[in-house]
């Protein structure tokens, strides 16, 4: 508190007293300043007129009694005086005293002192008289020049004299008495008074004249004369009879301070004392230095009070007033006692309640305002609160009515689908109204449209005389109203609407209500966008969510994600299957159950275990799991991977199985063709390496038939060989599309004996050919269709055996010749009849052994027939294995489709 | 001794033709058949002291009729295929063939290891010593062709038995892979280091308490083998 009323920068009263003191203090101090140099000045002319005055005192009575010193050495020249001749003195002694006014008394004592004669002589007459003991007939003695007595009363006059006298002295120079004149004292009192009178009477001024003896000679009252000078004045006379000058303030003996000025009387010894009271001597300096202090006061009183007015009148109400703004900021309560008090002041006429008024005024705003900032956030609040479309409208309705006090109320907005505006949402309206409103968008009349057009509120104040409204003039008197006020509620991403709100009489919608009204319309868009908003991304994301997951479903791959906690976050179906897990079973399982749920069916799961283990360790890794599932062998290759967020947080591990049954399928029919191929290629080299070697060996003599029988198995092996080689290339040649055909008139009963003999069969075999009847002529490449029949007639010795029957049909159908090779083998397992005919696949599960076979002449045939346009199956039998192929009756004539072949 | 009699076994009549005019011409009785199931039918009507067996065979093949020839007998047998790989092999020799031709292959070949195979057999047989040679659990008996461990016998082949004895006779010395295949399978071997690994595994499975940590049968890395007590 005392910080703050000493703080300059905060307190307003301060700084105002502050600033009147920077402005006050300077002229106060320049004023003191000439008053003390006034002062100064005024005290130093004081003293110098007092000291004139003195001066002109001394010198006056100097001069008087310099006159009477040169009177009496004049006398004392005189013959007749120096000889005491009465008469002689008489006429010399009336002529002085005729012409010396201040001379009251002449006169001539002997050398004894005693009085020879006098003038005037009149009463009283003092003559022979002994005045020797008079100090001045002492000094008369030793002295040669006039001298100038004490004061004293005369007792021939009876008056204060002082006397001024000449030693008298023979040629010899032997006393022989004195001439002496008495000088009135009194005469010189009077111009004492004279010039005491020159003065003002009132200044009290006095003028004393001291002796030698200290007593007063002369002062304008002559009641004093002769008194001791102590009595009437401080010890400044003696100075003054030490023949000083000066002028001191001192008290008199009646105690009152006065200013004496003193100078001395040369000719006499004497003194003269110039005194009057100080305030009488200073009275001008002392009316300035009054007048000064005076106007000092008059500063200091006139800042004091304008200080406290300006305290009390101004800055209180302000700081009132700013504690009260304060509040009304902070919006807390103003307290009862303040308030009555800014209420007193807003009742002031001045700038003051002026402000204080505004104020006020400005608070109730800010109420107001807040007020209705609380109704409408509490609005939003209610309509955010939902994100259905129709609950949100119906919401805001709702509001509408709270908001304005109004019955009615309506939202219309685009029905995108018909073009046309219609009633989404209504209150306090008919059934009727909310059905049958619809306003086409090209209407210029509407107030909808107009609102929709502007961006602006438009307000129809009475629908009876608003010439716009007379189209709808009856649908107005249907529902009650007589007014409405159409906001454009501004939406972006939801069809652009209009809050319809009616009243039922005529009605000057305020700037205010509309206002009130345009805000709320604002919050209200936002709400409906929000939900029109959220309803659109939430299809959008369930749709992709729906689409993501059919995606990872459909995934031939197993997916797994577990979470940091090691559980399953989400598995797909592929997962599913492998671990035979209910779906429902999945779902927060450990990644762990599920994995060794898979791992159980491993044919080595040991083994399984510890690459699994060590691929979930590092992510490189991969680990090989051949499982058997649903009774079939599957080899599962498992990778795992990190799950990390989008700032590259790990949040889980991925799993990923791939079922590489195909790839090792392949990679196995691949090592299969190496060590086929090899050992198809290596047995005919064997026999011809054999039979060679045989030939070349020293230690045996072979006969001629021998020899010869041996280079007839070489000749012949090294052909199997080249048709081997030549089998190779046909295939490489149909695989890569380059094989050229060259189609001629074909035997078919010929060719296809040829290719059984080729075959060979063996002699357990029983064979047959059955030709249709009426068979067109076959086009086409005999060495290539001899290869197709002999590849199926081989096949057929060897997977039926040497003792089968083995049958060749032929027949015609639909421009198409059709061979059949049927025998009474063991037939073809359904599910292997789709892969029989690619490259190197040979049925497995014990007949691997059986076959001795590059696995390549199914797929040789196919080839063969696929480029003659035909086509190669297996045609289903219950006993035996029926291959059949197509050709086409004339190449050329049948476009070589395999789809329609197939069909 | 009499004239040996030897089975050969191949579906490719050509091959099999050849083997058996070269092999009557050198005075061996021969056989023939042309699958692994008719040289089962062969092998247990017929005394036969080797077995030429092709792999690829329909049927039956080699491996298979080798493996099945051993759960009965230990008669040396030679495969025949046209496989090179070592890891077939290895294969052929863990099922218990004795050596191993790979097509296409000429006379002096075969001779040469059909030979060296008989000579096998025939010194492992002619051994008729009383000598029983003790090495820690095993004992041998080379006069009765017995091998016991720890008390109790095992079936050994006339390679591997030969191979246990060459190594136990040497006890303690580091033997070099070459001197141990010309000793066993005679002067035409030497760098058939295959033959040495897959029949050192094999007496270590049949010797051995634990194969992977062996006691006895050392290997020298890059160098050969050594017999420790």
């Amino acid at each position: 508190m005392i910080r703050r009323w000493f703080s300059i920068h905060r307190d307003l009263s301060v700084q105002l007293l502050a600033l009147y003191l920077l402005l006050i203090v300077p002229f106060l101090i320049s004023l003191l300043v000439f008053d003390n140099l006034l002062g100064q000045r005024i005290r130093a002319d004081v003293r110098a007129t007092d000291l004139a005055l003195a001066r002109a005192i001394a010198q006056e009575t100097n001069l008087s009694i310099s006159r009477s010193l040169l009177a009496v050495e004049s006398m004392a020249r005189y013959p007749g005086v120096i000889e005491a001749d009465t008469g002689e003195m008489e006429a010399l002694f009336s002529v002085i005293l005729n012409t010396r006014a201040d001379v009251n008394l002449v006169y001539r004592l002997d050398a004894a002192g005693i009085m020879v004669y006098h003038y005037p002589t009149g009463p009283g007459s003092t003559v022979g008289t002994d005045f020797s003991f008079r100090e001045y007939y002492q000094r008369a003695l030793e002295a040669s020049g006039p001298l100038v007595s004490e004061g004293r009363i005369s007792p021939t006059t009876n008056q204060p004299v002082a006397t001024a006298l000449m030693p008298l002295r023979s040629a010899e120079g032997t006393f022989i008495g004195l001439v002496a004149t008495n000088i009135k004292l009194e005469s010189l009192s009077d111009t004492l008074a004279q010039i005491s009178a020159e003065h003002r009477p009132d200044e009290n001024f006095e003028v004393v004249i001291v002796d030698s003896s200290a007593h007063i000679i002369a002062h304008p009252d002559p009641d004093f004369l002769l008194l001791e000078a102590g009595s009437l004045l401080p010890n400044v006379y003696q100075p003054a009879l030490a023949g000083k000058v000066d002028s001191e303030i001192l008290d008199s003996p009646a105690s009152q301070e006065r200013l004496y000025t003193y100078a001395p009387i040369t000719s006499a010894g004497w003194g003269v004392v110039v005194s009057r009271p100080t305030s009488a001597a200073f009275a001008t300096q002392i009316t300035v230095h009054n007048i000064t202090l005076i106007v000092v006061a008059t500063f200091m009183g006139i800042g004091f009070f304008f200080w406290i007015a300006l305290s009390r009148r101004i800055i209180t109400p302000i700081e009132q007033l700013a504690s009260a703004s304060r509040a009304i900021g902070d919006q807390e309560t103003i307290k009862a006692e303040d308030r009555e008090r800014l209420n007193r002041l807003s009742q002031r006429p001045d700038q003051v309640g002026h402000l204080i008024r505004s104020i006020l005024r400005m608070e109730k705003s800010i109420e107001a305002r807040i007020n209705e900032q609380a109704i409408l956030l509490e609005s939003s609040t209610t309509m955010v609160s939902s994100l259905d479309s129709q609950v949100v409208l119906n919401r805001i309705l709702e509001q509408v009515q709270k908001l304005l006090g109004v019955e009615m109320c309506a939202i219309v907005a685009l029905d995108e689908k018909g073009g046309v505006f219609r009633a989404r949402a209504s209150r306090g309206l008919s059934k009727r109204y909310a059905e049958q409103f619809a306003i086409q968008p090209s209407e210029p009349q509407s107030a909808t449209m107009r609102a929709i057009h502007s961006r602006e509120p438009i307000q129809i104040s009475d629908t009876e005389t608003d010439p716009t409204f007379t189209a709808l003039r009856p649908r107005s008197r249907a529902e009650g109203y007589r007014s409405l006020l159409a906001v454009p509620l501004n939406t972006q991403h939801a069809p652009p609407s209009v809050l319809l709100v009616y009243r039922p009489d005529p009605h000057v919608f305020t700037g205010n209500e509309t206002r009130q009204l345009v805000t709320f319309a604002n919050h209200a868009a936002m709400a409906i966008e929000n939900a029109a908003l959220f309803s659109r991304s939430d299809m959008r994301l369930q749709e992709q969510t729906r689409r993501l997951e059919a995606l990872v479903q459909s995934l031939v791959e197993g997916l797994i994600l577990g979470n940091l906690n090691g559980r399953v976050v989400y598995a797909n179906r592929r997962v599913i299957e492998l671990a035979s897990l209910p779906p429902e079973d999945l779902t927060a399982t450990p990644v762990e159950r599920v994995l060794n749920r898979i791992i159980a069916k491993s044919t080595d799961p040991e083994q399984a275990r510890k690459q699994v283990d060590a691929a979930l360790k590092s992510k490189g890794q991969t680990a090989e799991i051949p499982i058997t599932f649903l009774g079939r062998a599957k080899y599962l290759r498992l990778q795992a991977f990190d799950v990390t967020d989008a700032r590259g947080i790990s949040i889980g591990q991925g799993i990923i199985l791939y079922d590489i049954t195909a790839d090792r399928e392949l990679d196995r029919m691949k090592s299969s063709l190496i060590s086929t191929v090899s050992h198809e290629l290596r047995t005919p080299l064997a026999a011809i390496k054999g039979y060679a070697s045989t030939l070349l060996a020293d230690d045996v003599e072979w006969d001629k038939d021998s020899e010869r029988e041996f280079l007839t198995v070489i000749s012949s092996e090294a052909d199997r060989l080249s048709s081997l080689v030549n089998n190779l290339l046909d295939l490489s040649r149909i695989e890569a599309g380059s094989l050229q055909l060259s189609l001629i008139e074909c035997p078919v009963r010929e060719m296809v004996t040829q290719a059984a003999h080729n075959a060979p069969l063996s002699a357990g075999n029983k064979f047959r050919v059955e030709l249709e009847s009426g068979l067109p002529v076959l086009y086409a490449d005999p060495p290539r269709l001899e290869t197709v029949l002999r590849n199926l007639i081989q096949n057929a010795v060897k997977y039926a055996g040497t003792e089968a029957d083995i049958q060749v049909n032929v027949s015609h159908k639909d421009g198409y010749f059709v061979f059949r090779v049927l025998d009474n083998g063991p037939g073809i397992p359904i599910e292997e009849s789709s892969r029989v005919f690619d490259s190197f696949y040979r049925l497995d599960n014990g007949l691997r052994r059986i076959t001795s076979g590059a696995g390549l002449g199914l797929a040789i045939c196919q080839g063969l027939v696929r480029a003659h346009g035909g086509e190669i199956w297996i045609e289903p039998q219950e006993a035996g294995t029926c291959l059949a192929f197509s050709i086409p009756a004339k190449y050329g004539e049948n476009e070589p489709d395999a789809e329609e072949a197939e069909a | 001794m009499n004239v040996p009699t030897v089975l050969v076994v191949d579906d490719e009549r050509p091959l099999c033709e050849f083997v058996r005019r070269n092999l009557e011409v050198r005075g061996f009785h021969v056989l023939t058949a042309s699958n692994g199931l008719e040289a089962l039918a062969v092998f247990s009507s017929e005394k036969v002291d080797l077995v030429i067996l092709d792999v690829m065979m329909p049927h039956l093949d080699g491996l298979e009729t080798t493996r099945r020839i051993r759960q009965f007998s230990t008669v040396p047998i030679i495969i025949l295929t046209a496989l090179g790989e070592e890891t077939d092999k290895v294969r052929a020799f863990d099922l218990g063939a004795d050596d191993y031709l790979t097509k296409p292959f000429g006379i002096g070949e075969l001779l040469g290891r059909v030979k060296a195979v008989l000579r096998r057999a025939r010194w492992s047989e002619s051994v008729t010593s009383d000598e029983r040679i003790v090495r820690g659990g095993i004992v041998i008996d080379l006069s009765r062709h017995e091998v016991q461990v720890s008390g109790s016998p095992i079936e050994l082949t006339p390679t591997e038995f030969n191979l246990l004895v060459y190594l136990c006779r040497h006890t303690g010395k580091v033997l070099p892979h070459r001197a141990v295949l010309q000793h066993v399978w005679g002067p035409e071997y030497g760098d058939e280091v295959e033959y040495l690994r897959v029949y050192i595994g094999r007496l270590r499975q049949k010797i051995e308490v634990d194969a992977n940590n062996p006691r006895y049968l050392l290997t020298e890395r890059g160098i050969g083998y050594r017999f420790s007590e």
